[in-house]
C-alpha cells in the first residue's frame, strides 16, 4: 500500500507500521471487552447448534401426548402432569357445579387420566423426563426444539448475510463508482427486484422444485438470497458516490491505481462501518423472512422448525402457555443482541480511521 | 323541572332499551360479494341471511326449510313438479315480490354471463337448467315458470327429496330486475341495493365493517327484534376473541381462536355442534403404494383418532371411521378402525413387514397450525404403529388445491362440508372423474349405485347410498376419515335468544333477539 | 444537475413498465388460478368465469387488453371481491395505510435520529448502551409479538386504549396510537442504529476535524457538517422503508383490524386475484421508484461531495 495515500487518510502526525489490516483489527477486537464477550456467546451458540445431533437426549420429534403444554421446570414430568390435571380438574368441576353439564364427560376423562398418571408415576420411565424449557402442544421438549431451530435460523442468517455482503457490496460499489448508464441499469434492476411480487416468486419456486419425500432447504437459501442484497446494494452505492470524489480517492487515481484497487482498498474500507451495521440490522429480518417462506412451504418441514416459526407459533399461545413463545424468543433475542455488539466491535476494529492508533 | 327530568329519564330508558337490540358480529372476513347469485363463501352468505329471503328460510334449530317468501307448496304425485304459493311480501322499495322475480333471479344465476359458481346447484335438480348454464340450451327451456304473480312452478329432473330445503340457498334467491338493470355491477352498493329480507344495507366500509338495520317493509317486520347488526370484517381470530371477551362483540361467527381452546372450553358462551362435514386424508388410489388396498387399510388402522380428538384438538370434534355423518334414515358405513395389530399384519401382507422397504412418502397440507398438528400426530402414529417414515410438507392453499386436482400427491389432507343435509352431497365426491375426487377413486359398482340413487326415492334411495359408502370405505378404504368437524361459535345464549347450534351452521338473524 | 434529474426521471418509466410486464406473466405462472377453491366448480361454470374475465383469450391479447386498460387508469374488476373494482378497493384502503405509515415513520425518524445523535456523541457511555439495547430488542422482536402484548396491557388490562379498529366516532384517533407505535418500533430501531453508525464515521472524518480545528463551535460543527453527511445512509434507507410502510403492514393491519391495503395485498396473492395483485404491484412499484428517485436527488443536495456528471 502506498504510504502517501494512507497519509491522506490518516492524521498528519502518525507513525505508520506495516501491519496487515486483519491482524491489526484482531488485535483491537481483543481489547474490546464487549465484543469479546459477544464472540464467546456467539461461539457457544454455534457450538451447541453444530453438535446438537450428537446428543440423543435432544429429541425434538418424539411426542408424549400426556406431557402436552407442561411449563418449564426442573422437576420430573410425571409430577407436573398430575398437578396440571388436578388444576384443570378443579376448574372444570367448578364449571360443572355451576351447571355446565357439557363438561361432565371431560371431567370424567380427566379423573381417569389422573388415576392413570398416578399409577404410572414410578413405573413409566417417560415420567422421569425433565423439561427445563417446558413442552409444546404435542408434548415435545421445547429445549430440543429451540436448539434445532437455532441450527436452521443461524444457517439462514449466515446465507442471508453472505449474499447480502458479497452481492450487495459488489453491485453497490460498481454502480456507485462507475456511475453513468451502468449505475442506472443496475439500480433499475434493483428497483425491479423490489417491485416484483416476492410472494408469488416464492410460490412459483416452491411449486417448481417440490420433490416427493424431500424438504427443500436449497430453495430456501435461494429464496432468502434473492432479496437479501437489495437494500445493502443501494446503501453501499450511496456511500461510494459520496466518497468517490474525496481527496484520498483523487490521490489514488492520480497515482494510477486501478478501479478495482480503488474500490476495494480505498472506498470499501471507508464504508465498512455502515455495511456492518446494516448487516447486523438485517440479520433479524433474514431470520423472520425464513418463517414467511416456511409459511409458503419452502424450507425445512415439520416437525423441524426454525426460531422464526417457533416464535410465530408461540405468539398464538402466549396467553396460555407463555414459555412456548419465551423460550425461542429469548434464545433468539440474546443471539441477535450479541451479534449486534459483535458487529459494533468489528466495526471499530476494522475502521481505517483508527488504524494504528493506540 | 321535575317533570322535564322525568321525561329525560323516560327518554333515556326507551333509548336504552332500543339500543340494546344492537348486535355486533365478528364475521371472520370481508364478504366477496353481496349479490346472492355470486355468493360462494360463508362470510358472504351471512349477508344473504340478513338481506334476502328465498322461497324457504333455514329453520334456526334444524336447518330444514320453513316457509318464507313461499307460504306453502305442493309436490306432484310423481315428485317431479313442485308448485310454490308466494305470500304478500314487499321489496325494500315497496314493490311486491312476485313469482317473476324468482324466475328472473334463478335464470340470472344460471345465465353463463353471470358466471355464478353455485349455478350448478340449480342445474343438479331443475330441468333444462344445466344445459342453459353450459350455453347449450335456452332460457325458455329451463323448467321454471310464473303461473301467475303469486304462483311459481318448478319442473325437476328427478324426485329430489331435498329440493325444497335447497331453495333456502342463495343461488335460489329472487332478484329485483329493475334495480339490477338500472345499476348493473353497482347494484349491491348501499345506495342502490333493493332487498326483500329482514334487514337493509346501511353502510359498507370495505375491510372494516358492514352495518344493516331493520327493514320496515319486511313481511314479518313485527317479529324482527334486532334494530341494527354490525358485521366486523376482521379476520384475526385472536383479536376477535379479545374483542368478544371485552364485550365489544356479541357473536363470533365463522371461526374461533383455536389456540385458546383450553380457556374457551371453560366458557359458557362457547357453542359447539356437530357439523355436516368431515376431515379426512386423501390417499392417491392410483399411485404406489396406495394402489394396494391393504396398504390403505393398514394406514387407516394405524391412526388413533380418538386420542387425536380428545387430547390434541380438544374442540369437541367427533372421531370417525365413516365419511357421511349419521342422519335420520341413514346409517353410515364404517371403514377400518384403529387397530395397531391389524395394521402391522396388513402392511406385512402387502410386502412391507415391520415397514421394511416402504418408500418415504410425503404428506401435503395447507399451512395452518391446526393442520400441522394433525400432520405431526399422524406422522408419529405411523412411525409408532407401522414403523413407516413420512415427510410432511406444508404449502399455501391454492398450491395444495392444484396438486389435489392433478392427483399429484401421495397423501393430502382434505375436508368436505356438505351443501345440504343429505349423504349425496358427501358421497358424490368419489364418483370416477368427479371434479373433487382428488384421491382418484375408481369403482364402477360405486358409480352405478350413486347414479341409481339419483332417480330413486325414500328408503330405497338411502339403502343405495349406504351400499355406496360401504364400497367406498369397507371395500376400498379410498380415504382415511379422521373426524367430523364441529361448528364453533362464541355467543352468550343466556343473553341472546333465537340463536341455536345447528348442523349447517346458518343462523338467520331475524330470529335473534336480546333476552 | 437538472439534466441528470430529467434523465433519471425518464428512466422510471421503463422500470415500471418492466415490473408490470414481468408481474403480469409471473402471476399466471403460479400454481392454481383465481377460481380454484376447496370445492371445485363444475367445468362449465369455470368456462363461464374464464369467459367473463377474458381469461379464455390467448395470453398476449390479455396482456394488451390489460395494458390498454391500465393506460386509461382502469385496473379492472377484482376476481375475488366481485362487487368491487380494483380502483375502488385500493382507493378505499390505501389512504388508511398511508396515514398510519406516515405517522409511524415520522415518529420513527424523529425519535430514531435524535436518539442516534445522542448515542453517537456519547459513544460507549451508558446512554449509548441503553438506547442501542432497546434498538436491538426493537429489531429482534417481531411485530406480531409486540402488537398483541400492547393489546393485552393497554386495552385488556388497563383499558386505556381501544383494542382494535379504525378511526371512528367513539374512539376518534385514539385507535391509531397502538398500531402506529408498534409499526414504528422496528423502523425506529433501524434508524437509530444506522444514524449512530454513520455519525460516528463522520465525527472522525477529516473534514469534521478540520472544522473543529478551525475553531468552529461544537453545535455548528454538528449541524452544518456532521448531520448533513451523517444522515446519508438513513436517507438511503428511508426510500424503500417509506414505500414499504405506507403500502401497509399485513401484521399490524391484521392484529389491529385496520382496513388497509397491506392485508389485501397478501390475501390477493394467496387468492390469485390477478387484477388486484397487479393493481397493488403498480401502486407499490410507482411509489417505490419515485421514492428512490427522490432519495437520489436529496443525496445530491445533502452531500456537497457528490457531483452528477
Amino acid at each position: 500500500m502506498s504510504r502517501k495515500i494512507e497519509k491522506a487518510v490518516n492524521e498528519f502526525n502518525q507513525q505508520m507500521k506495516p501491519v496487515s489490516l486483519w491482524a491489526d483489527a484482531w488485535k483491537r477486537l481483543r481489547r474490546n471487552k464487549m465484543a469479546l464477550i459477544s464472540l464467546w456467546v456467539v461461539g457457544f451458540y454455534a457450538l451447541v447448534a453444530v453438535t446438537a445431533p450428537l446428543f440423543s437426549f435432544l429429541d425434538y420429534r418424539t411426542q408424549v401426548i400426556e406431557h402436552a403444554n407442561l411449563p418449564p421446570s426442573l422437576r420430573p414430568a410425571g409430577e407436573l402432569v398430575i398437578e396440571k390435571l388436578e388444576a384443570r380438574h378443579a376448574l372444570i368441576k367448578e364449571r360443572v357445579d355451576e351447571g355446565m353439564d357439557s363438561l361432565k364427560p371431560e371431567m370424567e376423562r380427566i379423573e381417569a387420566d389422573i388415576q392413570k398418571a398416578k399409577d404410572e408415576l414410578d413405573t413409566n420411565p417417560v415420567n422421569k423426563k425433565v423439561y427445563i424449557f417446558g413442552t409444546d402442544s404435542l408434548g415435545r421438549d421445547m429445549l430440543s426444539k429451540t436448539i434445532y431451530g437455532a441450527r436452521i435460523s443461524m444457517m439462514v442468517g449466515l446465507v442471508g448475510t453472505l449474499t447480502a455482503v458479497f452481492v450487495g457490496i459488489l453491485i453497490g460499489a460498481i454502480s456507485g463508482y462507475i456511475g453513468g448508464w451502468l449505475d442506472n441499469l443496475l439500480m433499475r434492476f434493483v428497483d425491479i427486484m423490489y417491485g416484483l411480487p416476492y410472494m408469488l416468486i416464492v410460490i412459483i419456486l416452491m411449486a417448481m422444485f417440490r420433490k416427493e419425500g424431500q424438504s427443500s432447504i436449497v430453495i430456501l437459501f435461494v429464496g432468502i438470497a434473492l432479496v437479501s442484497w437489495l437494500t445493502i446494494a443501494r446503501v453501499v452505492r450511496g456511500q461510494i458516490i459520496s466518497l468517490k470524489n474525496s481527496e484520498f480517492v483523487e490521490a489514488a487515481r492520480s497515482m494510477g491505481a486501478s478501479t478495482g484497487r480503488i474500490i476495494f482498498r480505498h472506498l470499501l474500507p471507508n464504508t465498512i462501518g455502515v455495511i456492518i451495521v446494516f448487516t447486523s440490522l438485517s440479520l433479524p429480518s433474514f431470520i423472520m423472512n425464513e418463517s414467511f417462506l416456511s409459511f409458503l412451504g419452502i424450507g425445512v418441514s415439520a416437525p423441524l422448525s426454525s426460531w422464526g416459526s417457533l416464535v410465530s407459533e408461540g405468539a398464538n399461545t402466549m396467553e396460555l402457555y407463555p414459555w412456548q413463545l419465551l423460550a425461542p424468543a429469548i434464545e433468539m433475542t440474546v443471539f441477535l443482541f450479541f451479534m449486534n455488539f459483535l458487529g459494533d466491535g468489528l466495526r471499530d476494529a476494522l475502521d481505517p480511521q483508527s488504524k494504528n492508533r493506540t | 323541572m321535575r317533570k322535564s327530568l322525568f321525561v329525560l329519564v323516560a327518554f333515556l330508558a326507551i333509548a336504552g332499551s332500543a339500543f340494546s337490540q344492537d348486535f355486533v358480529v365478528s364475521n371472520g372476513g370481508e364478504p366477496s360479494t353481496l349479490d346472492p347469485a355470486l355468493m360462494q363463501d360463508t362470510v358472504s352468505n351471512t349477508f344473504y341471511l340478513a338481506l334476502f329471503e328465498g322461497l324457504v328460510q333455514y329453520d334456526p334449530r334444524t336447518s330444514k326449510g320453513i316457509p318464507a317468501m313461499a307460504q306453502s307448496w305442493e309436490t306432484s304425485a310423481d315428485g317431479l313438479t313442485v308448485t310454490f304459493h308466494l305470500r304478500d311480501a314487499k321489496w325494500s322499495d315497496g314493490t311486491p315480490v312476485t313469482a317473476q322475480d324468482f324466475v328472473y333471479g334463478w335464470l340470472r344465476t344460471l345465465k353463463p354471463e353471470t358466471a355464478s359458481a353455485y349455478a350448478y346447484m340449480i342445474g343438479m335438480v331443475v330441468k333444462g337448467a344445466d344445459a342453459y348454464n353450459a350455453g347449450k340450451g335456452k332460457a325458455e327451456d329451463v323448467g321454471i315458470k310464473a303461473v301467475d304473480s303469486k304462483t311459481f312452478q318448478v319442473q325437476l329432473l328427478g324426485p329430489a327429496p331435498y329440493f325444497v330445503d335447497m331453495t333456502a340457498h342463495s343461488a335460489f334467491a329472487p332478484a329485483p330486475k329493475w334495480a339490477i338493470e338500472k345499476y348493473g355491477d353497482q347494484w349491491t352498493k348501499p345506495s342502490n341495493i333493493v332487498v326483500n329480507g329482514a334487514y337493509i344495507l346501511k353502510e359498507w366500509k370495505a375491510q372494516d365493517y358492514i352495518l344493516v338495520t331493520k327493514n320496515d317493509k319486511y313481511w314479518d317486520a313485527k317479529n324482527v327484534k334486532l334494530r341494527t347488526i354490525k358485521y366486523l370484517a376482521s379476520d384475526n381470530l385472536s383479536t376477535n376473541y379479545k374483542m368478544f371477551k371485552a364485550g365489544a362483540v356479541d357473536w363470533m361467527a365463522n371461526g374461533i381462536d383455536l389456540n385458546m381452546i383450553d380457556e374457551i372450553l371453560l366458557r359458557k358462551d362457547y357453542q359447539s355442534s356437530a357439523q355436516f362435514a368431515t376431515y379426512y386424508l386423501n390417499l392417491n388410489n392410483q399411485r404406489a403404494p396406495f394402489n394396494d388396498v391393504r396398504v390403505r387399510r393398514a394406514f387407516a388402522a394405524a391412526i388413533d383418532k380418538k386420542t387425536l380428538v380428545e387430547k390434541v384438538l380438544k374442540g369437541g370434534q367427533i372421531p370417525t371411521d365413516e365419511f357421511s355423518p349419521p342422519m335420520a334414515g341413514y346409517t353410515p358405513q364404517l371403514g377400518q378402525g384403529y387397530d395397531p395389530a391389524t395394521a402391522k399384519k396388513l402392511l406385512a401382507e402387502a410386502g412391507y413387514p415391520d415397514g421394511k422397504g416402504f418408500p418415504t412418502l410425503t404428506y401435503v397440507y395447507n399451512t395452518s397450525t391446526g393442520h400441522k398438528v394433525i400432520a405431526e400426530y399422524v406422522q408419529q402414529q405411523l412411525k409408532t404403529n407401522l414403523n413407516v417414515d413420512i415427510v410432511l410438507q406444508n404449502m399455501e392453499f391454492k398450491t395444495l388445491i392444484e396438486l389435489r386436482n392433478k392427483h399429484d400427491f401421495t397423501i393430502a389432507r382434505d375436508g368436505w362440508v356438505g351443501d345440504y343435509l343429505d349423504p349425496n352431497t358427501m358421497l358424490e365426491l368419489f364418483i370416477t372423474d368427479s371434479g373433487n375426487n382428488s384421491g382418484d377413486h375408481r369403482n364402477p359398482a360405486f358409480d352405478k349405485l350413486m347414479e341409481d340413487a339419483r332417480m330413486a326415492k325414500g328408503d330405497a334411495r338411502m339403502k343405495m347410498l349406504e351400499q355406496a359408502e360401504k364400497i367406498l370405505l369397507k371395500d376400498d378404504q379410498a380415504i382415511i376419515p379422521l373426524y367430523h368437524y364441529v361448528n364453533q361459535d362464541m355467543i352468550d345464549t343466556s343473553k341472546w335468544g333465537g340463536w341455536f347450534a345447528n348442523p349447517i351452521g346458518y343462523h338467520p338473524p331475524k330470529f335473534i333477539y336480546k333476552k | 444537475m437538472s439534466r441528470y434529474i430529467i434523465r433519471r426521471f425518464l428512466s422510471l418509466i421503463p422500470t415500471i413498465f418492466i415490473i408490470i410486464t414481468l408481474s403480469f406473466f409471473l402471476i399466471r405462472f403460479a400454481p392454481g388460478g383465481p377460481f380454484s377453491s376447496e370445492k371445485n366448480v363444475p367445468e362449465q361454470v369455470l368456462q363461464n368465469l374464464m369467459r367473463k374475465y377474458h381469461m379464455d383469450e390467448p395470453m398476449w391479447r390479455q396482456y394488451l387488453r390489460y395494458m390498454g386498460d391500465v393506460l386509461r387508469g382502469d385496473l379492472g374488476p377484482s376476481f375475488r371481491y366481485r362487487d368491487n373494482t380494483v380502483n375502488e378497493l385500493i382507493g378505499q384502503s390505501l389512504p388508511n395505510s398511508m396515514l398510519l405509515g406516515t405517522i409511524a415513520l415520522l415518529l420513527a425518524s424523529l425519535v430514531g435520529i435524535g436518539v442516534g445523535i445522542i448515542s453517537a456523541l456519547k459513544q460507549n457511555h451508558w446512554q449509548d448502551y441503553t438506547v442501542m439495547s432497546i434498538a436491538v430488542v426493537g429489531i429482534s422482536v417481531p411485530l406480531f409479538v409486540i402488537g398483541p402484548v400492547l393489546q393485552l396491557v393497554f386495552a385488556m388490562k388497563l383499558h386505556w386504549l381501544p383494542l382494535s379498529g379504525w378511526i371512528n366516532s367513539r374512539d376518534g384517533f385514539r385507535t391509531l396510537i397502538m398500531p402506529a407505535l408498534t409499526l414504528s418500533f422496528p423502523y425506529f430501531a433501524y434508524i437509530a442504529r444506522l444514524s449512530r453508525a454513520s455519525l460516528l464515521e463522520i465525527l472522525r472524518s477529516d473534514y469534521v476535524r478540520t472544522a473543529r480545528a478551525k475553531g468552529l463551535a461544537e453545535p455548528t460543527v454538528i449541524w452544518k457538517h456532521v448531520l448533513k453527511g451523517g444522515l446519508l445512509p438513513v436517507v438511503s434507507y428511508l426510500g424503500p422503508a417509506f414505500s414499504g410502510i405506507i403500502t401497509g403492514s399485513i401484521v399490524i393491519e391484521s392484529v389491529f383490524a385496520i382496513p388497509g391495503v397491506g392485508r389485501i395485498f397478501v390475501q390477493s396473492a394467496l387468492n390469485r386475484d390477478y387484477t388486484l395483485i397487479m393493481g397493488e404491484v403498480i401502486v407499490y412499484s410507482m411509489i417505490l421508484v419515485l421514492m428512490n428517485f427522490v432519495v437520489d436527488i436529496v443525496y445530491g443536495f445533502l452531500d456537497p461531495r457528490i457531483s452528477y456528471n
